[in-house]
Protein backbone atom coordinates (compact mmCIF):
# COMPACT_ATOMS: atom_id res chain seq x y z
CA UNK A 1 0.00 0.00 0.00
CA UNK A 2 1.53 3.45 -1.07
CA UNK A 3 1.25 6.26 1.65
CA UNK A 4 2.57 8.98 -0.70
CA UNK A 5 2.54 9.16 -4.48
CA UNK A 6 4.43 11.70 -6.12
CA UNK A 7 5.05 11.85 -10.08
CA UNK A 8 6.61 13.89 -12.01
CA UNK A 9 6.59 16.98 -9.37
CA UNK A 10 6.87 20.98 -10.46
CA UNK A 11 6.92 23.62 -8.32
CA UNK A 12 7.77 27.08 -8.98
CA UNK A 13 8.64 30.05 -6.75
CA UNK A 14 8.09 33.96 -7.41
CA UNK A 15 6.85 35.43 -10.38
CA UNK A 16 7.50 36.29 -13.73
CA UNK A 17 11.14 37.51 -14.07
CA UNK A 18 11.97 35.92 -10.46
CA UNK A 19 9.99 32.67 -11.25
CA UNK A 20 12.48 30.00 -9.98
CA UNK A 21 12.11 26.25 -10.04
CA UNK A 22 12.23 24.49 -6.99
CA UNK A 23 11.22 20.91 -8.28
CA UNK A 24 11.89 20.46 -12.01
CA UNK A 25 9.80 16.84 -12.17
CA UNK A 26 10.41 14.85 -9.07
CA UNK A 27 9.14 11.49 -8.81
CA UNK A 28 9.12 9.55 -5.44
CA UNK A 29 6.42 7.04 -3.61
CA UNK A 30 6.65 5.79 -0.29
CA UNK A 31 5.25 2.26 0.66
CA UNK A 32 3.39 1.54 4.19
CA UNK A 33 5.85 1.44 7.00
CA UNK A 34 8.77 2.03 4.73
CA UNK A 35 12.09 4.64 5.34
CA UNK A 36 12.75 6.88 3.15
CA UNK A 37 15.89 8.94 3.08
CA UNK A 38 15.61 12.17 1.09
CA UNK A 39 19.08 13.23 0.10
CA UNK A 40 20.37 16.47 -1.36
CA UNK A 41 22.42 19.53 -1.39
CA UNK A 42 20.67 23.66 0.12
CA UNK A 43 18.79 23.98 -2.33
CA UNK A 44 18.28 20.97 -4.04
CA UNK A 45 14.38 20.67 -3.45
CA UNK A 46 14.43 18.72 -0.01
CA UNK A 47 12.23 20.92 1.96
CA UNK A 48 9.64 21.85 -1.01
CA UNK A 49 8.97 18.18 -1.73
CA UNK A 50 8.11 18.39 1.58
CA UNK A 51 6.27 21.10 1.56
CA UNK A 52 4.44 20.41 -1.14
CA UNK A 53 3.15 17.09 0.16
CA UNK A 54 2.30 18.77 2.68
CA UNK A 55 -0.04 21.47 0.37
CA UNK A 56 2.34 24.55 1.72
CA UNK A 57 3.47 24.87 -1.58
CA UNK A 58 1.21 24.54 -4.67
CA UNK A 59 2.55 22.59 -7.58
CA UNK A 60 2.59 24.36 -11.11
CA UNK A 61 2.49 20.37 -12.70
CA UNK A 62 2.36 16.67 -11.44
CA UNK A 63 0.76 14.74 -9.01
CA UNK A 64 0.08 14.07 -5.50
CA UNK A 65 -1.57 11.19 -3.86
CA UNK A 66 -1.69 10.47 -0.60
CA UNK A 67 -3.18 7.73 1.29
CA UNK A 68 -5.07 7.00 -1.78
CA UNK A 69 -6.55 10.19 -2.14
CA UNK A 70 -5.31 12.53 -4.95
CA UNK A 71 -5.07 16.24 -3.54
CA UNK A 72 -2.81 17.66 -6.86
CA UNK A 73 -5.96 20.26 -7.33
CA UNK A 74 -6.96 20.46 -3.70
CA UNK A 75 -7.76 24.17 -2.62
CA UNK A 76 -7.21 25.18 1.14
CA UNK A 77 -10.61 23.81 2.27
CA UNK A 78 -9.79 20.17 1.24
CA UNK A 79 -6.00 20.45 2.36
CA UNK A 80 -7.16 21.47 5.66
CA UNK A 81 -9.56 18.67 5.94
CA UNK A 82 -6.88 16.02 4.40
CA UNK A 83 -4.19 17.20 7.31
CA UNK A 84 -6.90 17.13 10.07
CA UNK A 85 -7.51 13.54 9.71
CA UNK A 86 -3.47 13.57 10.46
CA UNK A 87 -2.70 11.35 7.81
CA UNK A 88 1.14 12.80 7.10
CA UNK A 89 2.65 14.58 9.77
CA UNK A 90 6.11 16.79 9.71
CA UNK A 91 8.84 17.31 12.19
CA UNK A 92 10.85 20.19 12.13
CA UNK A 93 14.65 20.34 12.12
CA UNK A 94 14.60 22.88 15.60
CA UNK A 95 12.35 21.82 18.15
CA UNK A 96 12.96 24.38 19.81
CA UNK A 97 11.21 27.00 17.26
CA UNK A 98 8.61 24.54 16.49
CA UNK A 99 6.63 24.71 19.68
CA UNK A 100 4.85 27.35 20.79
CA UNK A 101 6.84 29.22 24.17
CA UNK A 102 3.72 30.28 25.15
CA UNK A 103 1.70 27.02 25.14
CA UNK A 104 2.80 24.22 27.37
CA UNK A 105 3.81 21.10 26.53
CA UNK A 106 0.20 19.27 27.03
CA UNK A 107 -1.57 21.80 25.04
CA UNK A 108 0.98 21.69 21.95
CA UNK A 109 0.52 18.32 21.77
CA UNK A 110 -3.07 17.88 22.19
CA UNK A 111 -3.14 20.61 19.06
CA UNK A 112 -3.78 18.52 16.41
CA UNK A 113 -5.93 16.23 18.09
CA UNK A 114 -8.16 19.21 19.26
CA UNK A 115 -8.55 20.19 15.47
CA UNK A 116 -9.25 16.60 14.86
CA UNK A 117 -12.09 17.10 16.79
CA UNK A 118 -10.98 14.73 19.83
CA UNK A 119 -12.63 15.58 22.83
CA UNK A 120 -10.50 17.56 25.24
CA UNK A 121 -10.73 15.01 28.76
CA UNK A 122 -9.85 12.09 25.50
CA UNK A 123 -6.79 14.03 24.05
CA UNK A 124 -5.17 14.53 27.26
CA UNK A 125 -5.40 10.93 28.38
CA UNK A 126 -3.86 10.43 24.90
CA UNK A 127 -0.73 13.02 25.02
CA UNK A 128 -0.17 11.39 28.45
CA UNK A 129 0.20 8.30 26.09
CA UNK A 130 2.02 9.13 23.84
CA UNK A 131 4.55 11.34 25.75
CA UNK A 132 5.22 7.82 27.30
CA UNK A 133 6.00 6.49 24.15
CA UNK A 134 8.72 8.55 23.29
CA UNK A 135 9.80 7.72 26.70
CA UNK A 136 9.49 10.73 28.38
CA UNK A 137 7.44 11.57 31.92
CA UNK A 138 3.42 12.79 31.49
CA UNK A 139 5.01 15.43 34.32
CA UNK A 140 6.37 16.89 31.68
CA UNK A 141 2.75 17.76 30.07
CA UNK A 142 2.48 20.48 32.61
CA UNK A 143 5.69 22.20 31.23
CA UNK A 144 6.78 25.13 29.60
CA UNK A 145 8.84 24.63 25.96
CA UNK A 146 11.75 26.24 27.39
CA UNK A 147 12.21 23.71 30.23
CA UNK A 148 12.98 20.63 28.45
CA UNK A 149 16.40 20.09 26.84
CA UNK A 150 16.36 19.93 23.32
CA UNK A 151 16.20 16.03 23.02
CA UNK A 152 13.12 16.08 24.87
CA UNK A 153 11.74 18.73 22.77
CA UNK A 154 12.51 16.68 19.46
CA UNK A 155 10.94 14.25 21.38
CA UNK A 156 7.70 16.30 22.14
CA UNK A 157 7.70 17.20 18.48
CA UNK A 158 8.00 13.54 17.06
CA UNK A 159 5.21 12.60 19.83
CA UNK A 160 3.10 15.49 18.12
CA UNK A 161 3.43 13.95 14.84
CA UNK A 162 2.29 10.35 16.01
CA UNK A 163 -0.59 11.47 17.97
CA UNK A 164 -3.21 11.19 15.26
CA UNK A 165 -1.71 7.84 13.97
CA UNK A 166 -0.43 8.70 10.72
CA UNK A 167 0.79 6.71 7.99
CA UNK A 168 3.23 8.80 6.80
CA UNK A 169 5.76 10.91 8.66
CA UNK A 170 8.14 13.57 7.20
CA UNK A 171 11.18 14.77 9.14
CA UNK A 172 13.37 17.27 8.07
CA UNK A 173 16.35 16.84 9.94
CA UNK A 174 15.15 15.81 12.41
CA UNK A 175 18.24 15.07 14.57
CA UNK A 176 20.80 17.48 12.79
CA UNK A 177 20.42 19.94 15.87
CA UNK A 178 21.05 17.35 19.04
CA UNK A 179 24.25 16.35 20.51
CA UNK A 180 25.31 12.70 19.34
CA UNK A 181 23.46 10.80 22.92
CA UNK A 182 19.82 12.55 22.26
CA UNK A 183 20.62 11.61 18.61
CA UNK A 184 20.80 7.84 19.30
CA UNK A 185 17.79 8.04 21.55
CA UNK A 186 15.69 9.97 19.03
CA UNK A 187 16.88 7.30 16.08
CA UNK A 188 15.52 4.42 18.43
CA UNK A 189 12.26 5.62 18.61
CA UNK A 190 12.33 6.59 15.17
CA UNK A 191 13.28 3.12 14.53
CA UNK A 192 10.44 1.76 16.62
CA UNK A 193 7.90 3.25 14.72
CA UNK A 194 8.61 0.34 11.58
CA UNK A 195 7.03 -1.95 13.47
CA UNK A 196 4.01 -0.18 13.70
CA UNK A 197 3.94 0.46 9.81
CA UNK A 198 4.47 3.74 10.25
CA UNK A 199 6.03 5.24 6.71
CA UNK A 200 8.89 7.99 7.38
CA UNK A 201 10.63 10.41 5.11
CA UNK A 202 13.67 11.20 6.33
CA UNK A 203 14.84 14.71 5.13
CA UNK A 204 18.88 15.08 5.10
CA UNK A 205 21.88 16.53 3.47
CA UNK A 206 23.90 14.08 4.67
CA UNK A 207 24.21 10.93 3.58
CA UNK A 208 25.57 9.11 6.46
CA UNK A 209 22.58 9.88 9.00
CA UNK A 210 19.99 8.57 6.78
CA UNK A 211 21.90 5.15 5.11
CA UNK A 212 22.05 3.91 8.35
CA UNK A 213 18.15 4.10 9.28
CA UNK A 214 16.74 4.07 5.77
CA UNK A 215 14.93 1.05 3.79
CA UNK A 216 15.55 3.12 0.33
CA UNK A 217 17.44 6.34 -0.28
CA UNK A 218 16.68 9.25 -2.54
CA UNK A 219 19.04 11.95 -4.44
CA UNK A 220 17.34 14.84 -4.90
CA UNK A 221 19.38 16.71 -7.53
CA UNK A 222 18.24 20.22 -8.82
CA UNK A 223 14.95 18.96 -8.63
CA UNK A 224 15.02 15.88 -9.49
CA UNK A 225 14.71 12.52 -8.13
CA UNK A 226 18.14 10.98 -9.66
CA UNK A 227 18.74 7.94 -8.07
CA UNK A 228 16.61 6.10 -5.64
CA UNK A 229 17.55 2.84 -4.34
CA UNK A 230 18.22 0.74 -1.03
CA UNK A 231 20.81 2.48 0.88
CA UNK A 232 23.29 -0.37 0.36
CA UNK A 233 23.38 0.21 -3.28
CA UNK A 234 23.62 3.79 -3.42
CA UNK A 235 26.37 3.63 -1.21
CA UNK A 236 27.99 1.13 -3.14
CA UNK A 237 27.04 1.39 -6.70
CA UNK A 238 25.89 4.82 -7.06
CA UNK A 239 24.68 5.41 -10.82
CA UNK A 240 24.20 9.17 -10.94
CA UNK A 241 27.57 11.48 -11.03
CA UNK A 242 26.44 13.43 -8.68
CA UNK A 243 26.07 10.63 -5.56
CA UNK A 244 29.32 9.73 -6.98
CA UNK A 245 30.69 13.24 -6.18
CA UNK A 246 28.37 13.09 -2.64
CA UNK A 247 29.53 9.72 -1.45
CA UNK A 248 33.16 10.57 -2.72
CA UNK A 249 33.19 13.90 -0.70
CA UNK A 250 32.58 12.47 1.90
CA UNK A 251 35.18 11.78 4.76
CA UNK A 252 35.53 8.27 4.94
CA UNK A 253 38.18 5.68 6.49
CA UNK A 254 37.06 3.21 3.11
CA UNK A 255 38.51 3.15 0.22
CA UNK A 256 35.15 3.68 -1.72
CA UNK A 257 35.94 7.52 -1.71
CA UNK A 258 36.23 9.22 -4.91
CA UNK A 259 39.82 10.50 -5.43
CA UNK A 260 40.42 14.53 -5.91
CA UNK A 261 40.93 14.03 -9.64
CA UNK A 262 37.71 11.59 -10.07
CA UNK A 263 35.99 14.19 -8.02
CA UNK A 264 37.27 17.10 -9.99
CA UNK A 265 36.30 15.35 -13.67
CA UNK A 266 32.56 14.03 -11.53
CA UNK A 267 32.11 17.98 -11.01
CA UNK A 268 33.19 18.92 -14.47
CA UNK A 269 30.49 16.70 -16.05
CA UNK A 270 27.99 17.38 -13.34
CA UNK A 271 28.69 21.40 -14.25
CA UNK A 272 28.35 20.71 -18.36
CA UNK A 273 24.35 20.12 -17.60
CA UNK A 274 25.06 16.39 -19.21
CA UNK A 275 24.71 14.87 -15.70
CA UNK A 276 21.49 13.03 -16.18
CA UNK A 277 22.56 9.38 -18.38
CA UNK A 278 19.91 7.22 -18.04
CA UNK B 1 0.94 44.32 36.30
CA UNK B 2 0.23 44.62 39.97
CA UNK B 3 3.38 43.75 41.41
CA UNK B 4 5.03 47.17 40.29
CA UNK B 5 3.53 49.77 43.01
CA UNK B 6 3.39 52.88 40.18
CA UNK B 7 1.04 50.54 38.60
CA UNK B 8 -0.81 49.75 41.23
CA UNK B 9 -1.16 53.75 41.47
CA UNK B 10 -2.03 54.82 37.87
CA UNK B 11 -4.89 51.78 38.28
CA UNK B 12 -6.44 53.25 41.06
CA UNK B 13 -6.18 56.67 39.51
CA UNK B 14 -7.55 55.07 36.84
CA UNK B 15 -10.53 53.67 38.58
CA UNK B 16 -10.95 56.84 40.49
CA UNK B 17 -11.47 58.59 36.84
CA UNK B 18 -13.60 56.11 36.08
CA UNK B 19 -16.02 56.68 38.91
CA UNK B 20 -15.45 60.11 38.42
CA UNK B 21 -17.06 59.48 34.97
CA UNK B 22 -19.86 57.50 36.18
CA UNK B 23 -20.96 59.75 39.31
CA UNK B 24 -19.35 62.56 38.70
CA UNK B 25 -22.51 64.42 36.83
CA UNK B 26 -25.00 62.71 40.22
CA UNK B 27 -22.87 64.61 42.68
CA UNK B 28 -22.26 68.30 41.15
CA UNK B 29 -23.72 70.45 43.57
CA UNK B 30 -25.02 73.07 41.08
CA UNK B 31 -26.54 72.81 37.51
CA UNK B 32 -23.52 72.94 35.39
CA UNK B 33 -25.23 75.07 32.99
CA UNK B 34 -27.22 77.38 34.93
CA UNK B 35 -25.76 81.24 35.02
CA UNK B 36 -25.45 83.65 37.95
CA UNK B 37 -24.87 87.14 38.43
CA UNK B 38 -21.66 86.45 40.47
CA UNK B 39 -19.81 85.91 37.48
CA UNK B 40 -15.76 85.07 38.05
CA UNK B 41 -16.43 84.42 42.30
CA UNK B 42 -12.89 82.85 43.92
CA UNK B 43 -13.42 79.89 45.72
CA UNK B 44 -16.06 79.94 48.75
CA UNK B 45 -18.09 77.33 50.34
CA UNK B 46 -20.91 78.05 48.03
CA UNK B 47 -18.58 77.82 44.89
CA UNK B 48 -15.56 75.51 45.90
CA UNK B 49 -14.09 76.35 42.43
CA UNK B 50 -15.65 79.64 41.91
CA UNK B 51 -17.43 80.61 39.09
CA UNK B 52 -16.84 81.37 35.42
CA UNK B 53 -17.58 84.28 33.14
CA UNK B 54 -20.90 83.30 33.26
CA UNK B 55 -21.24 82.86 37.01
CA UNK B 56 -21.67 79.12 36.19
CA UNK B 57 -20.04 76.65 38.74
CA UNK B 58 -16.98 75.62 38.02
CA UNK B 59 -16.59 72.63 40.37
CA UNK B 60 -20.13 71.25 39.36
CA UNK B 61 -18.79 71.90 35.44
CA UNK B 62 -15.96 69.63 35.96
CA UNK B 63 -17.36 67.10 37.34
CA UNK B 64 -20.40 67.13 34.51
CA UNK B 65 -17.67 66.94 31.78
CA UNK B 66 -15.91 64.52 33.68
CA UNK B 67 -17.86 61.80 31.61
CA UNK B 68 -17.90 63.51 28.26
CA UNK B 69 -14.28 63.35 28.69
CA UNK B 70 -13.72 60.06 29.79
CA UNK B 71 -16.41 58.53 27.57
CA UNK B 72 -14.41 60.58 24.61
CA UNK B 73 -10.99 59.01 25.76
CA UNK B 74 -12.47 55.47 25.57
CA UNK B 75 -14.09 56.47 22.21
CA UNK B 76 -10.43 57.00 21.38
CA UNK B 77 -9.10 53.79 22.69
CA UNK B 78 -11.89 51.50 20.66
CA UNK B 79 -11.22 53.42 17.94
CA UNK B 80 -7.29 52.22 18.30
CA UNK B 81 -8.54 48.92 18.51
CA UNK B 82 -11.17 48.60 15.79
CA UNK B 83 -9.74 50.28 13.52
CA UNK B 84 -6.00 50.28 14.06
CA UNK B 85 -4.87 47.26 15.55
CA UNK B 86 -7.13 44.46 14.34
CA UNK B 87 -6.48 45.71 10.24
CA UNK B 88 -2.93 45.32 11.36
CA UNK B 89 -3.06 42.03 12.58
CA UNK B 90 -5.46 40.86 9.65
CA UNK B 91 -3.25 42.63 7.01
CA UNK B 92 -0.89 39.73 7.63
CA UNK B 93 -3.49 37.18 6.70
CA UNK B 94 -5.64 38.80 4.62
CA UNK B 95 -3.20 38.71 1.22
CA UNK B 96 -1.66 41.07 -0.71
CA UNK B 97 -4.18 43.88 -1.96
CA UNK B 98 -5.79 44.13 1.83
CA UNK B 99 -1.99 44.49 2.76
CA UNK B 100 -0.79 46.81 0.57
CA UNK B 101 -4.35 49.32 0.74
CA UNK B 102 -4.18 49.70 4.58
CA UNK B 103 -0.40 50.08 4.01
CA UNK B 104 -0.85 53.07 2.20
CA UNK B 105 -4.34 54.16 3.86
CA UNK B 106 -1.94 53.91 7.29
CA UNK B 107 1.24 55.85 5.71
CA UNK B 108 -1.23 58.60 4.40
CA UNK B 109 -2.84 59.02 7.67
CA UNK B 110 0.38 59.35 9.69
CA UNK B 111 1.19 62.10 7.22
CA UNK B 112 -1.87 64.39 7.88
CA UNK B 113 -1.38 67.40 9.99
CA UNK B 114 -4.01 66.92 12.48
CA UNK B 115 -5.36 69.66 13.76
CA UNK B 116 -5.75 71.26 10.30
CA UNK B 117 -7.01 67.76 9.60
CA UNK B 118 -9.62 68.13 12.17
CA UNK B 119 -10.60 71.47 11.14
CA UNK B 120 -10.99 70.32 7.54
CA UNK B 121 -12.86 68.15 8.46
CA UNK B 122 -15.54 69.88 10.59
CA UNK B 123 -15.79 72.73 8.03
CA UNK B 124 -16.20 69.49 5.45
CA UNK B 125 -18.85 67.17 7.12
CA UNK B 126 -20.28 69.87 9.84
CA UNK B 127 -19.56 69.59 13.72
CA UNK B 128 -20.83 66.97 16.22
CA UNK B 129 -19.14 64.09 18.04
CA UNK B 130 -19.34 62.31 14.91
CA UNK B 131 -16.70 63.94 12.63
CA UNK B 132 -14.46 64.55 16.11
CA UNK B 133 -14.48 60.49 16.43
CA UNK B 134 -13.46 60.08 13.04
CA UNK B 135 -10.89 62.58 12.97
CA UNK B 136 -9.23 60.82 16.40
CA UNK B 137 -9.44 57.31 15.32
CA UNK B 138 -7.90 58.56 11.71
CA UNK B 139 -5.38 60.58 14.47
CA UNK B 140 -4.46 57.08 16.82
CA UNK B 141 -4.96 54.01 13.99
CA UNK B 142 -1.88 54.46 12.17
CA UNK B 143 0.24 53.43 15.32
CA UNK B 144 -1.86 50.72 16.45
CA UNK B 145 -1.57 49.19 12.62
CA UNK B 146 1.67 49.44 13.09
CA UNK B 147 2.12 47.70 16.57
CA UNK B 148 -0.42 45.14 15.95
CA UNK B 149 0.67 44.44 12.18
CA UNK B 150 4.84 44.19 13.67
CA UNK B 151 3.97 41.70 16.48
CA UNK B 152 1.63 39.21 14.01
CA UNK B 153 4.32 39.53 11.44
CA UNK B 154 7.40 38.13 13.99
CA UNK B 155 4.46 35.13 15.05
CA UNK B 156 3.10 34.59 11.42
CA UNK B 157 6.46 33.30 10.06
CA UNK B 158 7.64 31.10 13.17
CA UNK B 159 7.61 27.22 12.62
CA UNK B 160 4.73 26.32 15.63
CA UNK B 161 1.90 28.30 13.38
CA UNK B 162 3.42 26.59 10.39
CA UNK B 163 3.22 23.14 12.01
CA UNK B 164 -0.34 24.45 13.74
CA UNK B 165 -1.60 25.04 9.85
CA UNK B 166 -0.03 21.26 8.90
CA UNK B 167 -1.91 19.95 11.51
CA UNK B 168 -5.25 21.35 10.05
CA UNK B 169 -5.65 24.92 11.54
CA UNK B 170 -7.97 27.57 10.73
CA UNK B 171 -6.94 31.33 10.14
CA UNK B 172 -8.69 31.70 13.60
CA UNK B 173 -7.60 28.97 15.56
CA UNK B 174 -3.86 30.54 14.49
CA UNK B 175 -5.19 33.63 15.38
CA UNK B 176 -6.95 33.16 18.84
CA UNK B 177 -4.40 30.31 20.63
CA UNK B 178 -0.68 31.45 18.74
CA UNK B 179 -1.10 34.89 17.51
CA UNK B 180 -3.47 36.90 20.02
CA UNK B 181 -1.37 35.86 23.41
CA UNK B 182 2.14 37.56 21.99
CA UNK B 183 0.41 40.38 19.91
CA UNK B 184 -1.48 41.92 23.11
CA UNK B 185 0.96 42.60 25.25
CA UNK B 186 2.86 45.59 22.46
CA UNK B 187 -0.82 46.22 21.68
CA UNK B 188 -1.66 46.89 25.68
CA UNK B 189 1.27 49.25 26.36
CA UNK B 190 0.11 51.74 23.48
CA UNK B 191 -3.42 51.68 24.45
CA UNK B 192 -3.00 52.14 28.17
CA UNK B 193 -0.81 55.50 26.76
CA UNK B 194 -3.43 56.12 24.09
CA UNK B 195 -5.95 56.62 26.85
CA UNK B 196 -3.62 58.96 28.13
CA UNK B 197 -3.27 60.64 24.68
CA UNK B 198 -7.16 60.31 23.97
CA UNK B 199 -7.79 62.87 27.01
CA UNK B 200 -5.19 65.17 25.05
CA UNK B 201 -7.21 64.59 21.84
CA UNK B 202 -10.64 65.05 23.09
CA UNK B 203 -9.77 67.94 25.18
CA UNK B 204 -7.51 69.56 21.86
CA UNK B 205 -10.66 69.26 20.02
CA UNK B 206 -13.13 70.96 22.69
CA UNK B 207 -10.39 73.63 23.09
CA UNK B 208 -10.64 74.18 18.94
CA UNK B 209 -14.59 74.16 19.75
CA UNK B 210 -14.75 70.65 18.09
CA UNK B 211 -17.20 67.59 18.61
CA UNK B 212 -18.31 68.85 22.30
CA UNK B 213 -20.57 71.75 21.84
CA UNK B 214 -21.02 74.57 24.58
CA UNK B 215 -22.27 75.08 26.65
CA UNK B 216 -21.95 71.26 27.04
CA UNK B 217 -18.62 71.00 29.73
CA UNK B 218 -15.54 68.97 28.77
CA UNK B 219 -11.86 69.44 30.99
CA UNK B 220 -10.72 70.44 27.57
CA UNK B 221 -13.45 73.26 26.89
CA UNK B 222 -12.95 74.15 30.88
CA UNK B 223 -9.20 74.72 30.29
CA UNK B 224 -9.90 77.21 27.37
CA UNK B 225 -12.62 78.86 28.68
CA UNK B 226 -10.55 80.08 31.86
CA UNK B 227 -7.36 80.72 29.91
CA UNK B 228 -9.76 83.43 28.36
CA UNK B 229 -10.04 84.85 31.75
CA UNK B 230 -6.57 84.27 33.03
CA UNK B 231 -5.94 88.14 33.83
CA UNK B 232 -8.85 87.83 36.03
CA UNK B 233 -8.15 84.15 37.75
CA UNK B 234 -5.13 83.16 37.33
CA UNK B 235 -5.62 80.49 39.49
CA UNK B 236 -8.64 78.87 37.61
CA UNK B 237 -7.20 76.76 34.60
CA UNK B 238 -5.48 74.99 37.44
CA UNK B 239 -8.47 72.37 38.59
CA UNK B 240 -8.97 71.19 34.66
CA UNK B 241 -5.06 70.73 33.93
CA UNK B 242 -4.46 68.96 36.89
CA UNK B 243 -6.97 66.56 36.12
CA UNK B 244 -5.75 66.04 32.70
CA UNK B 245 -2.52 65.67 33.57
CA UNK B 246 -2.68 63.32 36.70
CA UNK B 247 -5.24 60.99 34.12
CA UNK B 248 -2.30 61.13 31.59
CA UNK B 249 -0.01 60.37 33.97
CA UNK B 250 -1.48 57.64 35.27
CA UNK B 251 -2.29 56.14 31.82
CA UNK B 252 1.26 56.23 30.81
CA UNK B 253 2.54 54.89 34.35
CA UNK B 254 0.19 52.05 33.26
CA UNK B 255 1.08 51.42 29.93
CA UNK B 256 5.42 51.16 31.73
CA UNK B 257 3.63 49.36 34.23
CA UNK B 258 2.74 46.88 31.48
CA UNK B 259 5.82 47.33 29.18
CA UNK B 260 8.01 45.93 32.23
CA UNK B 261 5.92 42.64 32.97
CA UNK B 262 4.69 41.71 29.43
CA UNK B 263 7.62 39.65 29.51
CA UNK B 264 5.87 37.29 31.88
CA UNK B 265 2.32 38.09 30.18
CA UNK B 266 2.90 34.71 27.91
CA UNK B 267 4.05 32.78 31.24
CA UNK B 268 0.89 34.25 32.78
CA UNK B 269 -1.18 32.87 30.44
CA UNK B 270 0.47 28.93 30.25
CA UNK B 271 -0.05 28.95 33.82
CA UNK B 272 -3.36 29.73 33.44
CA UNK B 273 -3.83 27.14 30.84
CA UNK B 274 -1.71 24.68 32.92
CA UNK B 275 -4.45 25.23 35.73
CA UNK B 276 -6.96 24.27 33.42
CA UNK B 277 -5.31 21.06 31.98
CA UNK B 278 -4.68 19.89 35.49
CA UNK B 279 -8.21 20.45 36.40
CA UNK B 280 -9.43 18.45 33.25
CA UNK B 281 -7.07 15.89 34.68
CA UNK B 282 -8.85 15.42 38.01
Amino acid sequence: MTVLDVRDLEVHYGHRRQRRRALAGASLSIDAGEIVGLIGETGSGKSTFARAALGLVRPSAGRIVIDGEDVTGHRERQWRAVRRRGVVQYVFQDPLRSLDPDLTIGDSLMEPLLLKGVPRREAVDRARAYLGRVRLDDELLTRLPEQLSGGQRQRVAVARALITEPRLIILDEPVSALDAATRVQVLEILKDLRTAGIALLFISHDLGSVAGIADRVAVLYRGEVVEVGTAREVVTKPSHPYTRLLIGSAPTLRTAAAGRAERAALRELLHSGKGTPR
Amino acid sequence: MFSLASGRIAVVVLVGVGLLAVFGPLLAPHDPLATSPDTLVGPSGGHWLGTDYLGRDVFSRLLDGSRVSVVGALEVTVMALVVGAIPGILSVYLGRVFEWITLRVADTLVALPFLLFAVAVTALLGNGITQAMFVTGALVSPLFYRVGRAATLAVARSQYVEAALISGASLGWIIRRHVWGKVLPPIAVALAQTLGVGFIIVSSLSFLGIGVQPPAPTWGGLLAADLGYLSYQPWAPFAPALLIMVTVWAGNVLADAIRDVSGGAGRALADSRKAALVGGRA
